[in-house]
């Protein structure tokens, strides 16, 4: 274990070596390596171009753009409500938190308030899909490193969450359910005492987890000190969510915003804590999520023993026109702060959407993050900032 | 108490697993044998109830990809009572979805205002060719026998509970 942790010293020392070779005026480069567009590792179609010396790497490039799908072009030309099924395959693990901002901007533009019933169900809803989301990086994490056991586990335990979601939207992973102004529907018969139990199932699977990897020392040697983000460098490349929690950024949009708090999202009426780690790397970022999904447990059990009773849907027009004007509402997805800027011009269409994903600012730090690092750490890394490929290109 | 290394605790776990597996049965299913039952609001495919359709091109008008076909001519229809004249009605010559498009998002069922349109968690219909996708009126009519009845809704809600109209 005499490899330099450090990485501004690795930095430093690929840096000379790459002045030397300027210096010796060397034709042979550093090899170059291309990861992707088609490698495991990337959960999609992401590029990254390395340039290495020996197993370490100079510069890393990440090429974008092999997924953009078009979608702030797309909604220009569609109505309010067909909005929302695009939007849901932005971030393909977590259809409903997608939504979730998007339909918020626009109630803010109309000026309409959902009914209470319909804030707590949409909390829940939020809370589960992020369930469903981060359960997938906690087994992950784990093939990046080699271990596959993890993400059997994933899956399965995943299948319990989103049965819950399809039992009460109708799909699995593009639930189309949130309506300006409330919900498609109301909550099906049973479905409270069903979720519970898939909510244990959760907790098991994180204790699991804790056993299997957390504690494991080959797991550990792999993830601890390597790509470490300071709390300054987080900030200034725009990380949010998990990501900057675990560089000891207390931030959290559930707790800190109008939005989480009661102005569209019901977080005001449960009890939770916002992890955080001060180490800033790999293992952190692993821990704060496993964490998080704990959290986001008990939020949702905390909201199933308090639905209130009531009406699910706010008196909205039949044909929706979104009054003139420019909102922008930014929630805590289980990426990081997904934002929507919509632009209305009074009519059937928004004349603009303009969608601040939190996956594109988290990998923007990987050309930061992975220079001096050795070519097993890049996709340790790489897995352990989780982005998911349609949040980048959109 | 000396720590149990990581390791180890890691093995159990997934032994744990193992025997679980064994003894519990497996989570999955061997799927043309066994077939799970989808939940009642599961979005699998969209049948059309002909009757109650009056061709009013909503559905078509309100899709996210425009992936619906409605074709229909006015006709006239014998009156109610005897001696009244005869009405006008819309008479349905076409209504095709092609499911090689459909984001099935269900918009077009909710703007339905006549309830013609109806989800159904059926989903055997895959084609080796995608241009066979695109179903035709007596195609979605049959899959009105698979559509379950709606559930009742949970405590505290408000929302009154649908009826499926059956022949």
């Amino acid at each position: 274990m005499t490899a330099v942790n450090d990485r501004e010293q690795l930095a430093y020392i690929a840096s000379q070596a790459a002045d030397a070779r300027v210096n010796l005026e060397l034709e042979a480069e550093g090899m170059t390596l291309n990861i992707g567009p088609q490698h495991p590792a990337t959960h999609g179609t992401l590029r990254i171009v390395l340039e290495l010396d020996g197993e370490q790497v100079i510069k890393a490039d990440p090429v974008m753009g092999y997924m953009h799908r078009g979608y702030e072009k797309l909604v220009e030309v569609r109505t309010y409500p067909q909005v929302t099924t695009l939007i849901n395959r932005i971030d393909w693990l977590s259809g409903f938190a997608n939504e979730v901002p998007f339909i918020l901007a626009a109630e803010k533009l109309m000026e309409i308030e959902a009914p209470e019933r319909a804030k707590h169900i949409r909390t829940l809803l939020f809370e589960m899909s992020r369930i469903a989301n981060v359960t997938l990086f906690l087994g992950d994490m784990a093939v990046q490193l080699g271990a596959v056991s993890p993400v059997f586990y994933a899956f399965r335990d995943r299948e319990y969450v989103l049965n819950q979601i399809e039992a009460v939207t109708g799909g699995r992973f593009h639930p189309n359910f949130d309506r300006i102004g409330g919900l498609k529907d109301d909550l099906p018969a049973g479905w409270i005492e069903d979720t519970k139990v898939a909510i244990q199932k959760i907790y098991d699977f994180c204790d699991e987890m804790e056993d299997l990897l957390v504690g494991n020392e080959i797991f550990q040697a792999r993830t601890r000190g390597i790509g470490i983000i300071p709390a300054d460098v987080a900030l200034s490349y725009g990380l949010s969510g998990a990501n900057a929690r675990a560089s000891g950024i207390d931030w959290d949009l559930r707790r800190d915003s109008d939005v989480g708090q009661g102005g569209g999202l019901a977080y005001d009426k449960v009890d939770f804590k916002v992890w955080t780690h001060p180490d800033g790397d790999s293992f952190a970022r692993y821990w704060v999520r496993l964490q998080e999904t704990r959290e986001a447990c008990s939020i949702v059990e905390q909201l199933l023993d308090t639905i209130p009773s009531g009406p699910i849907m706010a008196k909205v027009p039949r044909i929706i026109k979104v009054a003139e004007g420019e909102a922008y509402v930014a929630t805590e997805n289980p990426l990081g702060e997904m934002g929507y800027y919509v632009i209305s011009q009074g009519g059937l269409e928004p004349f603009r959407v303009k969608i601040r994903s939190a996956s594109f600012s988290n990998m923007s730090i990987t050309p930061w993050l992975l220079q001096g690092t050795y070519v097993p750490d890049v996709i340790t890394i790489l897995a352990s900032l989780y982005f998911i490929l349609g949040d980048i290109d959109r | 108490m000396p720590k149990v290394p990581g390791l180890i605790k890691g093995l159990s776990v997934t032994f744990g697993e193992i025997v679980k597996t064994v003894t519990k049965g497996a989570d999955t299913v061997q799927y043309p044998h066994v077939k799970e039952v989808p939940v009642p609001r599961a979005r699998g495919v969209i049948a059309l109830h002909e009757e109650n359709c009056t061709s009013c091109m909503l559905c078509s008008r309100e899709c996210p990809d425009w992936c619906i076909y409605i074709e229909g001519h006015k006709t006239l229809a014998p009156p109610r009572r005897a001696g009244g004249k005869p009405r006008s009605v819309n008479k349905l010559d076409r209504f095709d979805i092609d499911y090689g498009l459909c984001m099935y998002c269900g918009i077009c069922v909710e703007v339905c205002p006549f309830e013609a349109l109806f989800w159904t968690p059926e989903f055997e219909y895959s084609e080796p060719k995608i241009a066979d996708l695109l179903h035709d009126k007596e195609r979605l009519g049959e899959w009105m026998e698979t559509v379950p009845e709606f559930e009742p809704y949970e405590g505290g809600s408000e929302a009154k509970v649908k009826k499926v109209p059956r022949p």
